[in-house]
């Protein structure tokens, strides 16, 4: 029985933006989410000041300043003063505790957005400072070498191979040239991407995710006011998210049970999911990813080329759950799944569930 | 981190199972763990790695390099650390490796320099820690690089022109000072259409005396002002202000103030917001206009 | 309203110094942490979620530093949730949590703040590495003289407050700054740091945790019935406002007022001075004691000085304030506001030990940050109806 939608306790999706993903953007973060806070209001068909909640996800590490996202705000519009939040997570995360806050009752309408502009710095330097500050830090293990190790495990243990991955990467890029909000996109020959060197064996460049400024912002209101404002509220049927433990050598690397536990408290297995969109940054974490979500075969991954096609590192799992939800709007689908992660080798992930009214 | 500087690889038991390098809680459950240390190692077998052929300023080697996830003997969790293995195809699942140690050692991650191939530990008897490990410092540095926005670099040039430039809201027609980028109240972006320029004269509404307290980077070692500025005619305040050539003690609220220029020979093309110097008092009587202190914005 | 109760039933904080090298980072929380769940008689396991706030972490040098921190949280198979709002995040913290709790989603949630200001430079990572930084305290003196101005206070009611938060500390057994023979003479004798604020009428620079347990009513009854009273949420607010336009007021934000008045009507407060028992108000800097009593609307505009001149917000006045000695006296940024939420938890429990107001059933706490532009509040009582409505 698939589950009935749009009780009077449900909050929906009922507009988002996302802003072009580019390389190197040439304007503030807070230009990025005025644009995407505009956007989503106009998709909505409200205007900011109908908003009666904002919470936004960026990192000051990314940005290189300590307070960042307090210039932000005034691109936001706060005034008259709004209820309002940050997470120093990703927008995904945003979109949750605006989630939670709409479900106390007292409003109807909310923001969430995500920011981040990665271009600024070196990724390579900076996400070693996000690692155990006794033991990996002063190593300066970076993110892409965590990826490394776990692509190794994976392939180890026969999970995917790096033929596989190729081709992952060839898909996910050639899908992204549909998509506007797509970076690096292309017709790319498997065999061609395996004779290209290494950067971190068993990675390639192709395996990497792409440097991108990016931002997104998604409108959700309660039952009541979704309806009133829109004619397809996407509703969100299922919200969770699950942390493990920090250092790598803890975990096994060839599962993530964080994932797993928060696919079944989102209740993934109350129907088929038919559109997936996985933060799946590098091509190992989709098949693993997929198995955690104990997805089946028939489910679609990353129709828009996923953070393989554009990573905007603070708005990528939110980016997810506006193309789950645009899956559902624009493409007639009616169950599909946003993801979202964090940490080295997946730490922290989070599952989104949604469902449109027509069958 | 003690037993780094020693040379020796230890681990912390939890139940049954020695969580190698150690916690001082559960990773799993989050229970605190006794202190029941127990020496692993000191080799071990590699169950995951990947190959650095060309290593970050961060890393701890400068040649190409393996990391890898190594479960040392006697441990149940794998430590993380580099492999100094000379070349990509020494490498391999499942092959032994044992540390070298640096002859310098502080109590600190980096006192293992690598692990090598092979069942033989490297050792190097430097000079012995004195006392035990009780802090460990790590400095890093990350070089970002920000696009100025076209604000800035507009009002950087006015400003280099000897120009106060404004940028005045097309909604609500709120003035604000170039370089903002938005309206807050309206949320729409200020450009260059939007630029007016801005009267060099005001008044002081409010002002602090900064004690100044030593910092990395701090340059000032006397008490300092910093003023909070009316602009004539306009509904703008510039906050925290400089002042020129002005003792502290001649700052207060009302006192009439004009901005001051850089002179042509101290001009820095390379810095043109240091053309804008600061304040300095015209010597006109003060404005005592009631209230004139509350103006901070 | 439709969510469901939601109760405080343990409350843990480090003692706080401006150095805390005995421990590590995990080793601050921890010991909040750990303190909060004997307090809750509660152990890790029972930990459904974990919500953790602190300020930037460019004052440690670890980037989402709860992500390493997650073992020491137990948070290992729990949603762990990361909160950053400048210096109001404790407040938005605490709340976030409770949130966790009403919507009905959680039945025991784990709150963290923490600040471990010795790790990093405060002031190099205030001013981006740069000189003649005027540091917070020269960035809110003007707000400070402005305050002074308008309400025509007595220049001694700042040297009042730090006095009376700084003797409250000696009653607050992990309050950082407890200075022997503190005196009035004693403040207005130190240097003047940021005119007109004084360094005795200034908050420190502290390593410090706090942590605080949630649960659903059905948790907090059973501590009632355990004989351990729960703190109840009577209401709940945050608000931010943008941090300069022409007019704004920052010494009477209307986001403040707001987020006062929001609190005042879910709780069921229509005269604060009688109603509430006690306040912890985010004070940094002594003038901000009678300018949030203003400007909060708990006290009409002009008569928030007045309280503090004629003893009302001392711990035996008649609308005691910052009872456990205040920011003023320790300020771990990222837990300074959920420190204040978790002292006015732990007034109306009756736990607050020598500093404990003589049976406190409603209390307030407030928190702000940024250019006192982001603010968040709540009402917690000993009762889930203390008005009897």
């Amino acid at each position: 029985m698939p589950k009935t939608t749009g009780h009077d306790n449900d909050i929906a999706i009922i507009g988002w933006s996302i802003s072009p993903m580019v390389r190197n953007i040439e304007y503030t973060e807070a230009r990025m989410l005025l644009d995407v806070v505009t956007g989503a209001v106009n998709d909505a068909g409200i205007t900011r000041d109908d908003v009666d909640f904002t919470c936004a996800g960026s990192c000051d590490y990314v940005a290189g300043q300590a307070f960042s996202f307090v210039q932000n705000i005034d691109a936001v519009g706060a005034w008259p003063p709004k209820r309002d939040s940050h997470v120093e997570m990703d927008g995904a995360w945003a979109l949750y505790e605006a989630w939670m806050r709409l479900q106390i009752g007292d409003i109807d309408v909310a923001v969430a957005m995500g920011s981040g502009r990665s271009s600024t710095s070196d990724p390579e330097l900076l996400y070693s400072m996000e690692m155990d500050p006794y033991y990996l830090a002063p190593l300066g293990a970076d993110a892409i070498s965590f990826a490394a190790l776990q692509a190794r495990s994976l392939i180890e243990a026969g999970k995917v191979t790096e033929r596989q991955m190729a081709e992952i990467a060839a898909r996910t890029r050639k899908a992204g040239k549909d998509s506007p909000y797509s970076q690096v996109t292309g017709d790319f020959d498997p065999d061609e991407l395996l004779k290209t060197d290494y950067v971190r064996n068993p990675l390639r460049k192709h395996d990497l995710p792409p440097i991108t400024d990016g931002a997104c912002a998604v409108v959700i209101a309660t039952a009541a006011r979704a309806r009133e404002l829109c004619e397809n509220p996407i509703w969100i049927t299922g919200f969770a998210h699950y942390t493990e433990a920090h250092y790598v050598g803890m975990r096994d690397l060839r599962t993530s049970n964080s994932t797993t536990l928060a696919a079944k408290a989102a209740g993934i297995a109350d129907g088929p999911i038919e559109v997936a969109e996985i933060q799946s940054a590098f091509t190992h974490e989709e098949p693993l990813l997929v198995e955690a979500l104990g997805l089946g075969a028939d489910t679609l991954i990353n129709p828009s080329g996923g953070p393989l096609s554009a990573n905007p590192v603070m708005a990528t799992g939110l980016v997810r759950i506006s193309e789950a939800a645009s899956q559902i709007r624009d493409n007639g689908k009616h169950r599909t799944l946003g993801h979202s992660t964090s940490g080295p080798c997946l730490q922290q992930n989070l599952v989104c569930i949604l469902e449109g009214d027509k069958a | 981190m003690t037993a780094l500087a020693d040379q020796r690889l230890i681990g912390i038991r939890s139940g049954d199972r020695v969580i190698v390098p150690p916690r001082e809680w559960d990773p799993d459950t989050g229970e605190e763990l006794a202190v029941d240390l127990v020496d692993v190692g000191p080799a071990g077998t590699v169950q995951t790695w990947c190959w650095v052929a060309k290593p970050t300023s961060q890393h701890p080697l400068d040649v190409p390099f393996a990391w890898a996830l190594v479960l040392l003997d006697g441990a149940d969790t794998a430590i993380m650390h580099a492999v100094d293995a000379g070349s990509e195809a020494a490498m391999s699942t499942g092959m032994r490796v044992a540390p070298r140690w640096k002859q310098e050692r502080h109590g600190h991650i980096t006192d293992l320099d690598a692990f090598i191939p092979g069942e033989t530990p490297e050792t190097n008897d430097g000079p012995k820690l004195d006392e035990p490990v009780t802090m460990m410092d790590y400095n890093a540095t990350i070089t970002y690089k920000t696009p100025v926005p076209t604000n800035l670099v507009r009002y950087e040039q006015a400003t280099g022109e000897g120009r106060l430039l404004g940028l005045k809201c097309p909604g609500c027609g709120r003035l604000y000072t170039a370089g903002k980028g938005f309206c807050p109240i309206d949320s729409v972006e200020l450009t260059t259409e939007h630029e007016v320029d801005l009267p060099e004269t005001g008044v002081i509404t409010n002002y602090t005396i900064i004690t100044p307290t030593p910092y990395p980077g701090q340059t000032e070692t006397e008490p300092f002002s910093r003023v909070h500025v009316l602009l004539d005619g306009v509904d703008i305040v510039l906050g925290y202000q400089g002042m020129v050539d002005t003792p502290n003690d001649q700052v207060h609220v009302g006192v009439r103030v004009a901005a001051v220029w850089a002179s042509p020979a101290e001009r820095n093309e390379n810095d043109p917001m240091s053309n804008f110097v600061g304040w300095i008092p015209t010597g006109e009587p003060d404005d005592t206009t009631p209230g004139l202190v509350n103006r901070l914005n | 309203m439709s969510h469901q109760p939601c109760a405080i039933v343990g409350v843990g904080q480090t003692h706080h110094k401006s150095r805390r090298w005995d421990v590590s980072l995990g080793g601050l929380v921890r010991e909040a942490a750990q303190r909060a769940l004997d307090d809750a008689e509660m152990t890790w396991k029972d930990i459904d979620a974990v919500v953790v706030g602190k300020a930037p972490d460019l004052f440690e040098g670890v980037m989402k530093p709860e992500l390493y921190l997650s073992d020491a949280l137990g948070a290992t198979g729990k949603p762990m949730f990361r909160v950053h709002t400048a210096g109001s995040v404790g407040g938005t913290t605490g709340i976030v949590a409770a949130h966790h709790v009403e919507t009905g989603r959680h039945k025991r949630v784990l709150a963290v703040g923490y600040q471990k200001q010795s790790e990093g430079n405060a002031q190099f990572a205030l001013g981006s590495g740069k000189g003649a930084s005027i540091g917070a305290g020269g960035a809110f003196a003007p707000y400070m003289r402005s305050y002074i101005d308008r309400s025509g206070a007595p220049l001694d009611v700042g040297p009042m407050v730090a006095l009376k938060d700084r003797l409250n500390a000696f009653k607050n057994p992990y309050a950082h700054l407890k200075i022997a023979d503190i005196s009035l003479e004693k403040v207005k004798a130190s240097p003047m740091m940021w005119d007109p604020v004084r360094f005795l009428e200034s908050c420190p620079s502290s390593d410090g945790a706090c942590a605080v347990v949630f649960t659903d009513e059905e948790g907090g009854k059973a501590a009632a019935a355990a004989g351990r009273q729960p703190a109840w949420i009577l209401g709940s607010a945050v608000r931010s406002e943008p941090a300069s336009f022409p007019g704004r007021d920052p010494v009477a934000p209307v986001g403040a007022a707001d987020c006062a008045a929001d609190i005042f009507a879910q709780a069921g407060i229509t005269r604060p001075l009688e109603q509430i028992d006690c306040a912890e108000l985010y004070v940094p800097f002594s003038w901000y004691e009678p300018m949030w009593l203003e400007a909060h609307h708990i006290a009409a505009p002009g008569e928030g000085w007045k309280m503090v001149e004629s003893g009302a917000t001392a711990l035996d006045g008649s609308f005691p304030v910052n009872m456990s000695g205040g920011v003023l006296s320790s300020n771990p940024i990222g837990a300074s506001g959920l420190l204040r939420f978790a002292e006015a938890a732990n007034q109306v429990r009756g736990m607050a030990g020598e500093h404990q107001v003589d049976g406190a059933k409603v209390a307030i706490a407030q928190a702000y940050g940024a250019s006192a532009q982001y603010f968040a509040m709540w009402a917690v009582s000993s009762s889930l109806d203390p008005f009897g409505s």
